[in-house]
Order: C-alpha cells, then structure tokens, then sequence
C-alpha cells in the first residue's frame, strides 16, 4: 500500500473501524471520490467536453447563416484547409503570439507579481487601499471600462491625452486607439488581468511561513534576495497556475478588443477572427463552420500549450508528497 | 443505494422544472386573437418601421370586422438600435429556434441569405403578380421591387430607400472664395462627371492651406464600416455583380484606384490619420457644426443632424450645406449613389412558430400606405417608395427630400447574393489597411485578390 492509502486509513481509522476492513473497503472499489468530484465533472464535460466535440463537429461542415442549421453539408477538412492557405493567416497568428506573450509578460504576471511583493511589503492597510484600485478595472463594466479608453484617446478636441497633455505640449493631436492601437489592447486587458495574479501571489505571499521570512531576515538578505531566493520558490505552484491560465485566458478573450476597436488597426487576434466569422458579420451571414474551425485550432494550441507549461513547472514534482513531511 | 437514489432524484430535478407546460390547443371556433410581432432595426427617428404595423392593425381590424370574420389583430412592435451584425444575429437564432417574429424589416441583401436558410418565405412569382395582390402593393415604385427579389421570385416589400449623397460645407466654399454661382453650380459639375473625386482632394487640400478648415477636416468619409464605401469603388468603374452569370465581381483596377484615393485622402492631409473608428458622435457634431469642407454619408442623417446635434433647426443645414451625388473617379462620367432599401420579410411558420401567414401578408399591405410611409420618410428622411406619394402634399412639401429624390435616377444596389457579406468584409479590410498604411493600396488589393480566391472560390468573378 502506498504512503498515500495509508494517510488515508489513518485519518478514517474511527469512522471504519479495524484496519482489515479499511483494506476491504479500498478493495471492493468505493467510489466516494466520483461522486465528490461529481458536480465538478458534470460541469466540466457539459460546459467544455461538449462543446469542445460540438466545435470540431461543425467545423467539418458548411454551416452558415444561409445553410441555417438544417440545410448544411458535410465537408471534412476543408476549413481547415481553407485557413492553412488564407493569406490572412500568419498575421493574425502572429498578432495573437505577440498580444499574448507581452501582455502576459508585463501584466498578467509581471506586474500582478511587482504589485503583489510591493504590497505585502508596505502597511497592511495601505497595501489594501493599492489592491483594491488594481481591483477597480476588473469589477467595472467592460463597456464603461472601454469607453472610459476610448475616451482617453480621441481625436482633438475631445480625449483626455490630446487635451491634458499632446496640445499643451504643441504636438499634433490625433486618436490615439487607432495611432498606437496594440498598445492599447496590451494596457486595456492588462490592467484587467494584472488583479487576477496579484490576488493570488497576495495569498500565496501571505502563506509563506513567518519564521521562514524572519530567518532570512536575520540572515542579512535583501529584498531582491528574499524574493529570489524565498518568495519566488515557494510560490511556483501558483505561479504555474496564474502563467497557464492567463496565456488561455488571453488567447481566448477578445470583448475588450471588441468593444475597443473591433479588430481595426491591425487588432483582430486569432479569437476574434473567429467570433467575427461566425457570430458577427455587416451584412448578415454568419460563416459557422469556418468560425468552428478556427476556434477548434485555438482548443488544441491551447491543450498543447497546457502541457508544455506543466512540463516546464514541473508539475509532478509540485503535486508529489513534500519529502520533508512525516507521517 | 440511498444515496444513488438521491443523486438521480437531484439529476431529474430541472427535467420538472423547465419542462414547458402544453401550449394552449389552437380555438379552431369562437373569437381569435392573432398577434403579429414585427422587428425593426431603428432609432429613435426611425421607429415607424416597427410602429407601422400599429395603425395597420387597427386598419386591419376594422376590414376584418365589415367582413364578418372574428379575428382580432393584435401587433408588438419592436424596434433596436443595435449594429447590424448583432441585429441579424438575434434574428437568426430566434428564427432558426422557431421564435422568430412574423414580420422583420432588415436590408435587401439579406433576402437570399434567410430564405435560403428557410426563415422567410416567397411573396409572389413575379412583380405582376404582387402587384396584382393588394392596391398597396401596386402602388409601390416599380423598380424597388428588384431590391426585394431573389431566385425569380419576389421575397420582400420595400419599406424605404435612401440615397447617400457627398455633402459639402457651402459656407467653408464661400471662405474659400467660392462665388454663389460657382457653389450652386457644384451640385450640377458633380452630377455631370466634371468634379471629379482628384478635383474633391485638390479643392480640400486648397482649403487646408488657405485656413479655411482646419489640417484633417477637408474630407470626412464615413467613420465606420459601411456599404458608403462602394461608391468609391463604383466611382472607378468597379462592378459589384454579375446578373447573367449570378456571380459576384472584382474589378482589380477599379479597386487598386479605389484603395489609392482613399489612401490619398491621409497622406495629402485632408483626412486625418488613423481616422477610421471615430465615434460616430464624433462625427455627427462635427459635420452638422460646419466643421469639414467635404463628407459623405446618407440622406437620413439630415433629420439625425436637425434634431439631435441643432435643435431642430433645420434652417441652419439649408444654410450651410449642399449636396449631391458621390463624384465619379472619371472625368466625364456620371455621379452615382448607393441605395440601401430596407425591406419587410414574411417568415415562414417554422421560423416564427405561427400560422396565419395570409393575415400578416395582409398587415404588411396595411403598413405599406402613403400616409404611413410619408411619416417614416419625413421623420427620419428616408425617400418614399410609392408612387402617390410624389403627388401627395405632405411629401411634396419636405423640401429636403423633394430635393434629393432626382439621385435614384443615378442610384444602384448591393448585390442580393448570399457570398456578399464576405465580399464586402474582405473588401472593407483591404481598404481599411490601405487607408491606415498598413499596406500599400497595390498589396492591399493583392491580398484582397488572394483572400477572394480561397474563401469564395468559384463564387466570384475577378477581372
């Protein structure tokens, strides 16, 4: 029996009583773990298994707006073929890589980490007051949050940059969304998902023991080195966490961008393609099948991706049994 | 086993709770009441798409009533204001999920799209036959019904046209020291082919230098997405369709002509840069203040300017504004303008869940009469689509739309096919990043050229 069973046992040794029926127990395969992970199942395979099988259904057919849902035709690959030959294709790949990658970098995870040390490091209630404004961008309505953008950008006379600071200074006024148009895609969802890493690394922060920090204290390490050293180490579970799914989360979001710029100026990632194809078109005919297609290519970047970054984090060795730990 | 039993109990719990109650038998005797849902994309000076059905019910009723039948209408219309594309995407999904309305208003190029799909159904064989149906319906414009027809049959009823005219700033012409007669004469030199869409750029440039207007405000093309974009395209020649063949069109040199005016506009100054997206309030108070030499838009947005940007003053538009068609690319040839009819569309009863599709064929030709058409066009300036409205008082008296009625002589229509939509986007994002530089017009119209290839195929003729 491993470690692990026999952890088990010892914690419902009063409830089943002697060892020798812990063991029948085990053998007869009890299945209280499924029924624990029941809900969670459930709402794994109805809200991702079958649409994920709906998607790459449909993306094998023709439907449209004009097939309606009754009239398509099965057509196999060809949508992914029709994507693999599309001059757009490597444009709108490469605007995603890069959305992702620097967005990431510098905010989901960069500066929800920057936010989280700074935080923990200063009074407690100040660190709270500076939380809670990081918190303001998330809890706002995306149109209002957008907007609130869009406005800080227009064009002369309007926009808070031409008015506050481009015309004082005697530069020539213009609509900053559409002049710098990725830089404000990168800062309208950063500043969104910067909150989410740092509530997390907050926590994790917070959990690292008190007499682990005190020792590096008393020890002589500087900042820099508490984080390198201390922080940063104990904080690779969530920091795996927060990396993997923020590189999905943001390969998968598209409203701000949506409501910002709706894929003008050179916007439209990989998942707005997508909506844009399938759910939203000027005149009306909504390419299903196509739109399918390009979603389920983001499904499976997405799982490829899962991986790489498990592997990368080790994620075995962090879900082990701590060595240190007895029994 | 106990807790099995509990478990599957949870399970079945939604089946009891969201299972629909039986829908009420259909009363085969005794008095009916039918409602008929009407949806119609509008604002707020638009709303008589939607709200005509409400004086054609109580029309409706009354014929019902001197014929002895006990049938009672009763109408929900129901107008939003949303984008298009959101417009017809609620209605899709209502229509395929048979919860469609019985009767939506929406453009004329969405005809083959939903009746391909099923959700609306055919009105007649022919025009003589609609004709033939109801008086209203003979009343129509003859050429209208072409914008309503698909497949040899005729599917919708026009609800309004419009034309969409290059506006010009006849005070900011005066500054530049234009003469009275050289302002009046404009409208004319453009209708004619001799101000040409070069002769627009040099004028805006000259009024830039002069201060006449500010760097940037001597052409304001449409902001956003739209069909306005065509004329362009046409201004150089360039085809959109295909009758003989039913096949869509590209013309590559009208539309490398194309992508270079536009792109022209930015770098000779007289567009600002990077200025497609500008918020249409942006763009609506600058226009109506007299703030840009040159702009093109569409002729309902003169009641827009009048009654929400100057009070209801519409005396001021008069004042300082002129208008006429979108000037050609070719010196000598003809202005044009593009019409967008808006139709109404019958669904089918599987698409609306309804019966009675006779009673509401019989609602439309209530709603498609002078006196309420005559209050929709001159609420939200849209041109009328009946012939007794050119002699009906009301109509004749709008001075502004009296005066723009002489553009359908020039007018066309988008094409009612059902691979427009990925034309006109593949189209539009070429255009979009030669405006902005993204790419150069020629490689611009390349990649256009390419992208036609792979998504419609056999479907589009590219010359």
């Amino acid at each position: 029996m491993s470690l692990k069973d026999t952890r088990y046992f010892n914690l419902r040794r009063n409830k089943l009583g002697t060892e020798t029926e812990k063991i029948e127990k085990i053998k007869t395969g009890s299945l209280d773990w499924f029924w624990f992970l029941f809900p969670s199942l459930l709402l794994i395979v109805l809200f991702f298994f079958l649409p994920v099988l709906i998607t790459l259904f449909v993306s094998g057919t023709n439907m449209s707006s004009s097939t309606g849902f009754h009239a398509w035709k099965w057509i196999g690959l060809s949508n992914y073929h029709k994507i693999a030959i599309h001059p757009e294709t490597p444009k709108h790949l490469w605007l995603t890589v890069k959305y992702v990658a620097v967005t990431l970098v510098f905010f989901n995870v960069g500066m929800a980490l920057v936010v989280s040390l700074i935080t923990t490091h200063i009074a407690r209630g100040a660190g709270f007051f500076f939380r809670a404004l990081w918190l303001l961008p998330r809890i706002t309505p995306t149109v209002i949050y957008v907007m609130m953008w869009k406005f800080l950008g227009a064009n002369a006379p309007y926009g808070v940059f031409n008015q506050l600071i481009i015309q004082p200074l005697g530069l020539t006024p213009q609509d900053w969304v559409p002049a710098a148009s990725f830089l404000f895609i990168v800062l309208v969802n950063g500043y969104i998902g910067a909150s989410f890493g740092m509530i997390i690394f907050t926590s994790a922060i917070e959990a690292i023991p008190k007499d682990i920090m005190i020792a590096s204290l008393v020890d002589g390490a500087s900042f820099f080195q508490r984080v390198r050293y201390v922080i940063l180490p104990y904080i690779r579970w969530p920091l795996l966490f927060v990396t993997t799914y923020q590189t999905l989360s943001l390969m998968t979001s598209f409203e701000q961008i949506m409501v910002l710029t709706d894929g003008e100026f050179n916007t439209e990632v990989w998942s707005l393609w997508a909506y844009h194809k399938a759910l939203q078109n000027y005149w009306g005919n909504f390419q299903w099948g196509f739109g399918n297609a390009l979603a389920a290519i983001l499904v499976v970047i997405g799982i490829v991706l899962g991986i790489i970054y498990m592997r990368y984090f080790k994620f075995d060795e962090l879900v082990q049994e701590p060595k240190i730990e007895s029994l | 086993m106990k807790r099995l039993t509990i478990l599957i109990l949870l399970l079945a719990l939604p089946a009891f709770i969201f299972a629909g109650g039986q829908k009420e038998a259909a009363k085969t005797t005794g008095p009916q009441t039918v409602t008929i849902t009407v949806w119609a994309r509008a604002n707020n000076v638009e709303h008589w798409r939607a709200e005509a059905a409400t004086p054609a019910a109580e029309a409706l009723n009354e014929e019902l009533k001197k014929e002895g039948k006990s049938i009672t209408v009763e109408v929900k219309p129901v107008y939003d204001n949303t984008p298009w594309g959101q417009y017809k995407n609620k209605f899709t999904m209502a229509a395929d999920a048979g919860e469609g309305p019985d009767i939506i208003c929406s453009g004329h190029e969405d005809v083959p799209v939903w009746a391909q799909a099923g959700y609306i159904m055919p009105l007649a064989d022919s025009v003589s036959q609609i004709q033939g149906m109801y008086p209203q319906f003979n009343d129509v414009i003859d050429s209208l019904w072409n914008a309503g027809m698909w497949n040899g049959k005729i599917w919708a009823v026009p609800q309004d046209t419009e034309a969409r005219p290059m506006f010009f700033s006849k005070t900011n012409l005066k500054k530049l020291g234009w003469t009275d007669a050289q302002i009046k004469g404009l409208t004319e030199k453009i209708n004619n082919g001799q101000f040409t869409l070069d002769d627009l750029i040099k004028t805006a440039k000259t009024a830039i230098k002069k201060g006449v207007v500010k760097p940037g405000y001597g052409f304001w093309h449409r902001p956003r997405k739209g069909g306005d974009f065509m004329q362009f395209y046409y201004s150089y020649g360039g085809r959109l369709y295909d009758p003989a063949k039913d096949k869509l069109v590209l013309d590559k040199n009208a539309l490398f002509k194309w992508y270079k005016f536009q792109r022209e506009c930015v770098t000779s100054g007289i567009t600002p840069k990077n200025y497609i997206g500008t918020e249409w309030k942006i763009w609506h108070d600058t226009v109506a203040h007299n703030n840009a030499l040159f702009w093109n838009g569409g002729i309902w947005q003169w009641a827009d300017w009048k009654t929400n940007y100057l009070n209801g003053d519409e005396s001021i538009l008069f004042k300082n504004v002129g208008y006429a068609l979108i000037p050609s690319g070719v010196r000598g040839v003809k202005g044009n303008t593009l019409s967008h009819p808006l139709v109404y569309m019958v669904t089918t009863e599987k698409a609306s869940g309804h019966k009675n599709r006779d009673l509401v064929v019989r609602l439309l030709a209530l709603m498609t009469t002078k006196d309420i058409n005559t209050k929709h066009a001159l609420e939200s300036t849209h041109l009328g689509i009946l012939k007794s409205q050119m002699k009906y008082k009301p109509y004749l008296n709008a001075k502004f739309l009296s005066s723009v009625t002489y553009m359908l002589n020039s007018n066309w229509y988008q094409p009612n096919n059902s691979y427009y939509s990925q034309w006109f986007d593949i189209v539009w994002n070429g255009m979009s990043a030669a405006e902005n530089g993204e790419k150069t017009p020629e490689a611009a119209a390349d990649s256009v050229v390419k992208q036609m290839k792979v998504e419609l195929g056999d479907n589009v003729i590219i010359k």
